[in-house]
């Protein structure tokens, strides 16, 4: 007889493979994004000449419009174009830790702007360096603001990796459509997909906010 | 230019059905959330905690993972509706999670004075929603509520994958048979950001002219 | 008539009320006074169904307020103006005094903007009737809320300490709308800190400590010093009172 049309334990191996793909997606593309938008926030919070509008503006552009065009456009369009192979896991790679940058940007400058002002005129009044003033008065700060909405963005962008099925990654969402076709039962492959996406964000979400009570400043 | 005609009038056709499923879906999405919110908020026992919950599972499920649910799910349940109502669907009741969050924050807002003042002047629970909680709530959660609205929009795109054919997949005919996938994804991105940036300077009218009593 | 019964009422395993009991009357004018934290603004908030009683009832000409049905009935009868106003933000001052009237007791339109329009006259505020509360003062606004209560033609009128926001001069204002109110006839209850307010319209006063009624008498009796003289309690509140 031809094509198992029920699931079997090879099955499980196969949600640990798109279990594994999205983990790995979200983890690169969340420490990428992370730093790279630290260092894009302190560019347009330093308001530095030339790169600081170049910066905004990209950020705007990458935060509203889809995912899945951003997706087609590096996917489909940059090797088209610039003559470069990209695999989809690589493609996916780009696209989403510049959309996490896009968005941790914004929350880098937001919380170095909330940080009381009369602080940084206080230590520049007394000649610190304003790499100490980051380092030392603004950073520890603005981490306790940052840390929730951080987590937020965090929880928000596993659920962005789902997109990346789209393209062909073999990620949860992919290996959903490959049980769904063999087996046709909707009912038990979707939830359990979902199921997995909602325990993954659930635990990134309890995680992180254990983190940001270590950072919380005692009143 | 007449060879961009066709193109044009496929983005434009595609660009309707964008506006028209987005606009279901708010719809849909406000009352699936705010009926929501109000049972949350004044509930008590199953509903309110069925009402939790729901806010709970589907704000933590990918929107691609529900949409793939209706879409393959519905037909099995003998319910066989086109690409656009399962996408307007699957669409009220992901974001109807969202807009519950925002309008339930919107109503805890409100001045528990005023509350009580509404409450011994006899109006009856529908009323006071009707007149008074509501629409200081919505007040309130309208700005996140246009964020979450807009970004709804940008959802529709996803919307794609089950055939339909909005301004995404609009775009991704034109570019397989133009072989110029760059510039036809590069234009759509751009496309994006305008709609958005419509949207949003929408918002920002609506807002003012609401609260400017306040 | 308003009848207490028993009531007593607890937050937080804190005894807010205990066991009142007391009638008031068409027609009377009633002072709560007391220290704070005595339980007069959770007394008032039994008679509107704000607060629902541990113990006891609030039986308001005949209708109770532990009875859900009858409780509505009651709170037309009640109108309330609150310390904080409590105005509707989002509408007008014509639109705050209609919306009951227009919403409970099913008047028409026009009916309820022609009286509501009247009683704005009376307090002076007519020339405000379209604005929002957030552009009004104080003073301004508390004479609102006063006319959004008298606008359900209310048999009783409860207020809640309604001069306490107030500025001294703005309290005088008030003053003023409530003494042409007591030579109307209108039944209130008024929860207050202002002892001349007090002495001036009202015709009893209920003295509250503690959750309990220290004193329930005609203001002239309460306000001599022979009841003073044997009230030793009643007689430091009322000069510290006096003193500010």
């Amino acid at each position: 007889m031809y094509g198992e049309n029920t699931f079997s334990h090879y099955d499980v191996l196969l949600w640990l493979t798109g279990l594994k793909a999205t983990l790995s997606m979200f983890f690169l593309s969340s420490i990428l994004g992370c730093l790279l938008g630290t260092v894009f926030g302190l560019i347009r919070y330093y308001r530095i000449a030339v790169l600081a509008p170049i910066v905004f503006s990209l950020g705007e552009v990458l935060k509203n419009s889809p995912v899945i065009v951003q997706l087609f456009l590096i996917y489909f369009g940059v090797p088209m174009y610039f003559d470069v192979i990209l695999t989809p896991f690589e493609a996916a790679a780009i696209v989403l830790s510049a959309n996490t940058t896009a968005f941790i940007a914004v929350i880098c400058v937001a919380s170095l702007e909330s940080v009381d002002k009369g602080q940084v005129a206080t230590a520049r009044s007394f000649a610190m360096k304003e790499t100490d003033i980051l380092v030392h008065v603004l950073f520890p700060q603005a981490l306790v603001v940052a840390a929730p909405l951080v987590v937020g963005i965090l929880v928000n962008q596993i659920q962005v990796t789902s997109l990346i099925s789209i393209i062909g990654v073999i990620d949860l969402t992919q290996v959903g459509h490959i049980l769904n076709q063999r087996t046709f039962e909707p009912f038990i492959v979707w939830p359990v997909i979902g199921i997995t996406y909602f325990v993954l964000s659930g635990t990134i979400s309890y995680m992180g906010t254990r983190v940001e009570k270590k950072f919380r400043i005692p009143e | 230019m007449s060879d961009f005609l066709p193109y044009a009038l496929a983005l434009w056709n595609g660009f309707t059905v964008t506006f028209l499923v987005s606009a279901s879906a708010i719809l849909g999405s406000l009352a699936v959330g705010t009926f929501v919110a109000v049972v949350v908020t004044s509930g008590t026992g199953l509903p309110k905690i069925l009402g939790r919950a729901y806010i709970e599972l589907f704000r933590n499920i990918p929107f691609l993972v529900l949409i793939f649910f209706f879409f393959f799910g519905l037909p099995e349940l003998g319910i066989f509706i086109n690409a656009f109502w399962t996408g307007a669907l699957a669409l009220s009741l992901a974001v109807g999670a969202y807009v519950a969050d925002a309008v339930r924050s919107g109503i805890s807002s409100v001045d528990r004075g005023v509350y009580a003042a509404s409450i011994t002047y006899g109006l009856s629970h529908a009323q006071r929603l009707r007149y008074v909680i509501l629409p200081l709530a919505f007040r309130v959660s309208l700005r996140p509520l246009g964020s979450i609205f807009i970004n709804l929009i940008l959802t529709t795109s996803l919307l794609s994958t089950i055939t339909l054919n909005e301004l995404t997949n609009s775009a991704k005919i034109i570019a397989s048979t133009t072989f110029k996938p760059f510039e036809v994804y590069f234009v759509l991105l751009v496309l994006y950001s305008v709609l958005t940036y419509t949207c949003s300077l929408i918002v920002q009218t609506y807002h003012h002219r609401l609260t400017r009593h306040l | 008539m308003i009848e207490f019964r028993n009531v007593s009422k607890s937050f937080d395993k804190k005894i807010v009320l205990n066991d009142i009991s007391f009638k008031i009357n068409k027609n009377e004018i009633v002072s709560i006074l007391g220290t704070s934290g005595a339980g007069k603004s959770t007394l008032i908030n039994c008679i509107n169904g704000l607060v629902a009683p541990d113990e006891g009832d609030v039986i308001v000409d005949g209708l109770s307020v532990s009875n859900k049905n009858e409780i509505n009935e009651i709170r037309k009868k009640c109108s309330t103006v609150f310390q904080s106003f409590n105005l509707y933000p989002h509408l007008s001052i014509l639109q705050n005094i209609t919306l009951a009237p227009m919403k409970v007791l099913k008047y028409k339109k026009d009916k309820a903007e022609k009286e509501a329009l009247a009683l704005l006259e009376k307090v002076d505020l007519q020339s405000h009737a379209n604005a929002f509360p957030a552009s009004l003062s104080g003073g301004e606004k508390q004479r609102a809320g006063i006319c959004r209560a008298l606008a359900m033609s209310p048999d009783y009128l409860l207020l809640d300490e309604i001069t306490s926001s107030l500025d001294p001069e703005l309290t005088a204002e008030i003053m003023q709308v409530l003494n042409a109110l007591a030579d109307e006839g209108i039944t209130m209850i008024l929860v207050t800190h202002e002892i001349g307010l007090a002495k001036k319209i009202s015709s009893r006063i209920v003295f509250l400590e503690s959750g309990r009624i220290l004193a329930d008498k005609p203001k002239d009796v309460f306000f001599s010093d022979a009841f003073g003289e044997e009230n030793a309690r009643i007689k430091d509140f009322l000069a510290r009172s006096e003193g500010l």
